[in-house]
């Protein structure tokens, strides 16, 4: 009973805070219909420059089939090498494309082709998939120049490569972020707002008001708690929703493992909050150390960065993170259609770093000091 | 006045942060129905002292028991049995006035019926009955301590710890505010209250003013100011808070 009349403040106090309903709804909107575009990794509109010494049809037809690829941006066709250099160097070319002035006499002949590629690569990941794509334009280019009779010879003894991408059939990157996506949405929103809220009673004094009441303490805890968890499944479902409406992504797993592993991750970040706000007088105390380990998690839990291509010693800090068992459950769920066969060490990971701070939490909120 | 029980035995109660004793060796008893006035300088450990009491802190050495209960070891039975009111105010601001109460009494066990029929007398003896639907938060200050006053009663307590509880409030609202303390004494409850106001420390039956952590005397306001050959308690408190030797 007095869980009733507990609960019943704490949903007055969210409906009536000039802020945090707003927040439930704005969250998911701007997580679904903003971010996917934002934190997309794809490398677009790289800045082209062409160094073309020889203008013929062919080098144009070069050009062309470069920039009909929609990947870049093309600055400029000069014939001064050291022109093009100074466009790089003022940060105005990621690449300079440089066709020689025999180019269009050797390409007859069949013979070897003497184009050059420079790359900027302050953003290495950007310099090398630019190289990669100027490249696969100037096979497509040399392919379609061979003949078709040549083309036999040409290939005779080569092997022929075909990939077939599963999963994520389009390379899409929006695909791959909407799960991570939600999986941060979910994580801040538990994380913080149940910490915040234990903090602030603390500095208006009420909570001294419920201490010297016999009201048990993990009651109170639970009445703290359970709001958000509603909170976040709503906000689950409107981002299942919107990715669905907006983007026509459907999950490929059971949605059923979806709440699952986000009631698991609601555990972990609930037992975090809590545990911060014991260990906070004020609620600016409370949030920086939340945005600390939220930061280090998301850093560190492979939804920006591969975990696979992390040295040891950082692949060892991401097992005692519990985003990474969230976002890979998540995405696997999501994208591939696991089920909880594929993905139980996730839910174990979850559940033991989770338990962990519930009793750490319960254990040290004390009520008689 | 020797017939009624004490509802408050305090022996030789103890609190140390580290290096420091704020509260110092303390023992004294409080009788039932009594207005109990517990002064001290600030920082003399009069609050310490009293969150031993509430259940909030637990003594270091010394003990003893709330109406019955054990200090150390039954908090939560004694929670039960106390009203609380702090000189931070405290009910939600967020909430209206009938939502503290029910919330309150929904705390204390109350079932909704008892709710209702409390929240009704409750509004109409503070004349508040208009303002049930007014947020707390936009209550003038004497109105919410006497809505707290009267929430930290809603269970019926056996005691009622008061800590300045007219802290900041016009002299008219203190006045009516010791009109509820006295009412609420005359119905047998037991009223502890701390508080800077000398003239309402001559209102209460017994006063005890503590001095770096110790109880430097105990007895009526009327004894006290003979003892110490002072016209009223403000001398009292002055002659005895100036042997204080820590700051």
């Amino acid at each position: 009973m007095v869980l009733f009349y507990l609960l019943e403040k704490e949903f007055k106090q969210f409906f009536r805070d000039p802020g945090l309903p707003k927040m439930a709804i704005a969250f998911p909107v701007l997580m679904m219909l903003v971010f996917p575009f934002a934190v997309s990794m794809e490398i677009r509109n790289i800045n082209l420059v062409v160094v073309d010494s020889n203008r013929s049809t062919a080098s144009s037809e070069l050009i062309r089939t470069c920039t009909s690829s929609g990947y870049f941006n093309l600055v400029d066709v000069c014939d001064d090498p050291r022109r093009a250099m100074q466009l790089m160097d003022r940060n105005q070319a990621d690449a300079i494309l440089t066709i020689s002035s025999d180019f269009d006499r050797l390409l007859e002949r069949g013979e070897e082709l003497p184009v050059g590629i420079k790359v900027n690569t302050i953003n290495g990941t950007k310099g090398s998939i630019g190289a990669g794509y100027l490249t696969s334009c100037i096979r497509r280019f040399q392919a379609a120049q061979v003949p078709a009779s040549q083309t036999m010879t040409a290939t005779d003894g080569r092997m022929e490569l075909s990939a077939k991408y599963y999963f994520n059939e389009y390379l899409d990157y929006k695909k791959f972020m909407v799960p991570a996506l939600i999986v941060i949405a979910i994580t801040m929103l538990t994380g913080f707002f149940p910490a915040l809220n234990i903090v602030s009673e603390k500095e208006r004094g009420t909570i001294e008001q419920i201490n010297v009441t016999p009201v048990n303490r993990g009651i109170f805890i639970l009445c703290k708690l359970i709001p958000y968890w509603l909170v976040a499944f709503f906000v689950l479902s409107a981002c299942l929703l919107i990715a669905w409406l907006v983007f026509d992504y459907a999950c490929a797993g059971s949605l059923a493992l979806v709440y699952l592993f986000t009631a698991c991750n609601i555990l972990v970040t609930a037992g975090m909050g809590l545990l911060i706000s014991n260990y906070s007088d004020n609620a600016q105390q409370a949030m920086f150390v939340t945005w600390f380990f939220m930061m280090v998690f998301m850093l560190v839990s492979g939804i920006f960065t591969p975990i696979a291509s992390m040295p040891d010693w950082a692949k060892a800090i991401t097992y005692f993170n519990p985003m990474r068992y969230y976002a890979d459950a998540m995405r696997s769920i999501y994208i591939k259609g696991s089920t909880l066969a594929d993905v139980w060490t996730d839910a174990l990971g979850l559940l033991a770093i989770g338990t962990t701070m519930v009793t750490w939490a319960v254990l040290s909120y004390k009520k008689t000091t | 006045m020797n017939e009624a029980k004490d509802v408050i035995v305090v022996h030789e109660l103890t609190k140390k942060f580290g290096n420091f004793t704020a509260v110092d060796h303390i023992s004294f008893q409080v009788r039932q129905g009594e207005i109990f006035g517990f002064l001290g300088a600030n920082g003399a450990g009069k609050t310490t002292a009293m969150k031993i009491l509430c259940g909030l802190s637990l003594p270091t050495s010394g003990g003893g028991t709330v109406n019955g209960f054990d200090l150390c070891r039954e908090q939560e039975k004694i929670k039960r049995n106390i009203g609380y009111m702090s000189q931070k105010f405290s009910l939600y601001a967020d909430l209206k006035v009938w939502e503290n109460i029910r919330l309150f009494g929904g705390i204390y066990g109350l079932s909704s019926k008892a709710i209702r029929e409390k929240s009704e007398a409750m509004l109409r003896y503070l004349d508040m009955t208009d303002l049930r639907n007014e947020l707390v938060g936009d209550l003038p200050l004497g109105w919410k301590q006497k809505l707290a006053f009267s929430i930290a009663l809603i269970h019926e307590p056996a005691i009622v710890f008061l800590d300045e509880p007219t802290g900041g409030v016009d002299p008219e609202t203190r006045r009516l505010f010791w009109e509820l303390i006295y009412e609420t004494a005359e119905r047998g409850t037991t009223i502890f209250v701390t508080t800077h106001y000398m003239d309402e420390a001559e209102y209460c039956d017994r006063v005890s003013i503590m001095v770096d952590g110790v109880i430097a005397d105990l007895d009526t306001p009327a004894a006290l100011k003979e003892r110490h050959q002072a016209a009223d308690m403000d001398a009292v408190f002055r002659k005895l808070a100036y042997q204080a030797k820590r700051e």
